[in-house]
Order: structure tokens, then sequence, then C-alpha cells
């Protein structure tokens, strides 16, 4: 490790390895941290992504993809099930060996990967920031760079040693648990999505296939202060109802942000990626896809703003608008759904999940679902309807 | 109304899995998460309650020194 660089990157998840590929590839001085000693490891994720926006970043490789998927189903708790093709082809993935793929890639194109290496801090000169306060390997260093990128998920701290304001409201915080699961029957090319507050207030659960007879089972939901079970306990009633034969490899838990990304992204010589900016979708909480494409945008200001000798907020600031020209808008209409189906009660729900999967699932169109909603609980498509029309 | 001084946040450590979500939602930043310990500085936390609920697994409560 050096002690100056053009640009720090804290965290190796899916943001800071292209957010350090980015720079390195221009020719930055880049020093990718993680504070892990195994990139990649405990998996954190139901591992589902996206091809589209998958492919602008990595090419897919066999062997950090676990099952391809031609269909998602709708089921309530009754068990009616509603079976849609994917908006984009999606993948499963392997995220242990995906996850080092991409830092390896990083380092490949010249950054410095370090592990075992935590930030503790940003060294603050006057409003701008100098470098990282870190714990490598239990000694307390101190690294200098002209810009630092926070991708330290969903526990960072950087953006506030930045100050920027980013702790969420509760009601936009997804907190979520998941098996890896074995010895299950499932249909190896259909992600399941299960919808009903009482299997998961505030969130829906999830059977992801990964082939073999294995699937990811999770859920996430809201965080309520009133409520006397945690994600795990929701999870095995989920699971003993659904699942009488399977065995458990693994269980992770963990918290992801739904909040529609922090109202400022960047700060004098600092810009947040990935779900250290609340990148992922405000909807489903989908993040690996978001988080790619915040890395890859901060990377290139921050390339920017170094050829034009100009760190501050101002300049920074472009992150923010080219975050916002590719995802805003999209961002902003899924928040408002949640929020206005939030308030559908569990019956209506139900009930509308019931009604769509009596129709013809090739001719089905959002204007069939658009009906069904209008008959069931027409305040939704009220609340809905503007967001759609409008921004 | 539970007196600062004489209640901290616990972690059951058997349950926790080192996930961070409370370091997420902890309003004075006061919970770091470390390779396998969580540290909170009782010093700084208000006792808000709200990293409770944001826990998957229940590994967090307030335990009143007196009790
Ligand atoms: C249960 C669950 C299921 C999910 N399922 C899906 C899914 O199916 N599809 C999907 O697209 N998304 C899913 N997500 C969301 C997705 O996992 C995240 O959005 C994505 O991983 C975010 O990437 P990231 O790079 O921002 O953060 P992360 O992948 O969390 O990486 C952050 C990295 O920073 C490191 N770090 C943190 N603090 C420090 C520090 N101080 N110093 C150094 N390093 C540090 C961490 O160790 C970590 O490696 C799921 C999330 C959860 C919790
Ligand atoms: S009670 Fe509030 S202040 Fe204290 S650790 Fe929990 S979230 Fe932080
Ligand atoms: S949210 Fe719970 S499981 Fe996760 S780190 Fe905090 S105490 Fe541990």
């Amino acid at each position: 490790m050096k002690s100056d660089y053009d640009v720090i990157v804290i965290g190796a998840g899916p943001a800071g390895s292209i957010a350090a590929r980015t720079t390195a590839q221009a020719g930055l001085a880049t020093l990718l941290l993680e504070k892990r000693q195994e990139i990649g490891s405990p998996v954190r994720c139901g591992e589902a992504v996206g091809l589209e926006t998958l492919v602008k970043f990595i090419q897919p490789d066999p062997k950090w993809i676990s099952a391809e998927i031609d269909a998602f189903s709708l089921s309530n708790p009754q068990g009616d099930c509603l079976v849609v093709p994917p908006e984009e082809q999606t993948l499963m993935l392997e995220r242990k060996i995906f996850d080092r793929e991409l830092a390896r890639l990083a380092a490949e194109a010249g950054a410095e990967v370090i592990v075992k290496a935590r930030a503790t801090g940003l060294i603050k000169k006057g409003p701008g920031i100098e470098g990282v306060r870190l714990n490598v390997q239990g000694q307390p260093r101190e690294a200098h760079a002209k810009i630092v990128i926070g991708a330290d998920g969903t526990e960072s701290q950087s953006p506030r040693w930045a100050g920027l304001k980013s702790i969420p409201q509760l009601k936009d915080y997804y907190t979520a648990a998941q098996y890896l699961m074995t010895n299950i029957d499932v249909n190896p090319r259909i992600c399941q999505y299960h919808i009903g507050w009482s299997l998961a207030p505030g969130g829906y659960c999830w059977v992801f296939p990964k082939g073999d007879k294995k699937a990811n089972v999770g859920l996430v939901m809201w965080v309520d202060p009133k409520e006397k079970k945690t994600a795990i306990d929701y999870l095995n009633e989920f699971v003993a109802a659904r699942f009488p034969d399977r065995s458990i490899l693994s269980q992770i838990v963990g918290g992801i942000p739904v909040t529609n990304v922090l109202p400022e992204m960047a700060a004098d010589g600092y810009m947040a990626v990935g779900d250290a900016a609340h990148q992922s979708d405000p909807l489903t909480a989908g993040g690996i896809g978001p988080s790619m494409c915040g890395g890859s945008l901060a990377g290139q200001v921050a390339v920017e703003a170094i050829k034009a000798g100009d760190v501050s907020a101002k300049f920074l600031k472009q992150y923010e608008r080219m975050w916002d020209a590719q995802w805003g808008k999209s961002y902003r209409r899924l928040y408002r759904i949640r929020h206005a189906l939030l308030k559908v009660p569990e019956d209506k729900l139900s009930h509308i999940i019931r009604q769509a999967s009596l129709l013809d699932a090739q001719t089905l169109s959002l204007k069939d679902i658009a009906l069904i909603v209008m008959k069931s609980y027409p305040q939704l498509m009220l609340e809905v309807i503007p967001y759609f029309l409008g921004q | 109304m539970i007196d600062v001084a004489e209640a901290y946040v616990s972690v059951d450590y058997d349950h926790c899995s080192y996930c961070g979500a409370c370091v997420a939602v902890c309003p004075p930043d006061c919970i770091t998460l470390h390779d396998a310990t969580l540290m909170i500085d009782t010093a700084a936390c208000t006792l808000c309650r709200r990293c409770l609920p944001a826990c998957p697994t229940g590994a967090l409560s307030i335990v009143e020194a007196d009790a």
C-alpha cells in the first residue's frame, strides 16, 4: 500500500469494484479497500440480476451463473399463482465468484486491491477530504487521495463521515433473511415471488432457483417498531409451510435501503455509490445492477474531476445528475408504487392476484391488470396513475 | 421513561450475524461493525430503539442496568 492515490474506493462489492475499475482504466492511481478477509463472502443477496444492465459491465460467464430464468411467478398466500415473462432476461449469480471476478477485473485494470482493510474515517481538510483512515490487519494506517468513493454497502458510514444525510426512515428500510436450501422441488427456471402481509409485512418472500434442487428462499419486510416477529421468524414460518423436506445450507440476514437514493450523493472530494447511496430499486430492493451503474458513473465523474483539477461538490454533483437521467424517473415511480401498495389490505391484494391468475398468461397485458385493480381496489389505480402519466 | 445512564443496548452474539442493518438506521451513528464484533458507543446512544426492529434476527435488546 502506498500513501498517496488519486482515488480510494471503500468496499469491494459490485459498486466499488466497478468504480475502481473505471478510474484505474483511465490511468488514475486507485486503491480498493475491503474490510472482509474474502471478497464476496458471506453472500448477502438473493442473486437474481437482469441481463440488460449486467452486460454493460461484464460478459456473462458460466462460472458465476447458477441458473437462467424464463419467467416470474406472483403468488398470494392462498396459492393462486400468476406466471409472467420477465421484463428482461434474468440470471441467477454465484455472487461469491461474481464479486471476486469484478474485483479481479479492477486489479487487472491497475487498481490496488487490499482485503482486511477497514476504513475507519475520512481525513478532512477544510470542507474537503484528503484521504481515508484505515485499519489494515489490525494496524491503524492512513492513505491520501483526491477523491474518495464510498461503496461500503448497507452498513456504510462513509456518507455520514462526508456530511451526507444517509439515515433512512424505517418505512424505507427492508430487514431481510434468506436460506440457501437444498432438496426442494421447484421449477428451475422460474423466480417465485410470494406476496401477502401475513407472509412478509410490507415486503415479500421469494424462491429463486439455483439449479440442482437448490434455491435461495428469503424475504424482505419493512421495519416496524410494533412488530413482534423478526425477519427470521417470518422466514421460518414460510419455509415450514412450503418445504417440509428441505435442508438448509446457509443462513444470511441483512438490510436494504429502499428510499429512492440519498437526497445528496456527492460532497467535496466524495461520492457515495451502490447501497451506500441507497441505489437499490425502491420497490423490489434489487441492487446488483443499479450499484454497478452507480459505481461506473461515479468512476467516470472522478476521472473528469481529476482531469479538470476540480474535486468540489459542485463538480462532483454531475454524478447525481447522470444518475437521475438514467434512473430518476423510474425510481420515483417505483417508490410511489411501493407506498401505494402498502396501503392495500391483504385480502384485496390476494384478490387481484387471484383474478389475474385466471386470465391467459400469454396474452395478459398491463391493461388487463389495470382493469382488475380498478375493480378490486380503485384507490390503488388512482394513486399510481399520475406516476405513469406524469413524471 | 428510561434513564439513559441506567439502560443500554445489548447484543446477543448467539444471534448476531454482523449484517449491519442496525448500523444503517442508527441516527447518532454509534454502532460500528468490526470483523466479528458489534461495537455500540453507549455514551452516544440515545436509546431511540430504531435498531431493535431493524435487526433481522432479534439480536438487540435494551437492558436496564438495575433490572
Ligand atoms: C437478503 C438480500 C437479498 C438480496 N437479493 C438481491 C437480488 O436478488 N438481486 C439484486 O439485484 N439485489 C439483491 N439484494 C441487494 C444487493 O445485494 C445489494 O444492493 C448489492 O450487494 C449492493 O452492492 P454494493 O456494492 O453497494 O454493496 P455490497 O455488496 O454490500 O458491498 C459493500 C462492501 O463494502 C465493504 N465495507 C463496508 N464497510 C467497509 C469499511 N468501513 N471499510 C472497507 N470495506 C467496507 C463490505 O464488507 C462489502 O464487501 C439483496 C440484499 C439482501 C440483503
Ligand atoms: S437505540 Fe438508537 S441510538 Fe442507540 S444504538 Fe440503537 S439506533 Fe443507535
Ligand atoms: S442488525 Fe442484528 S444481526 Fe445485523 S449486525 Fe445488527 S445486531 Fe447483528
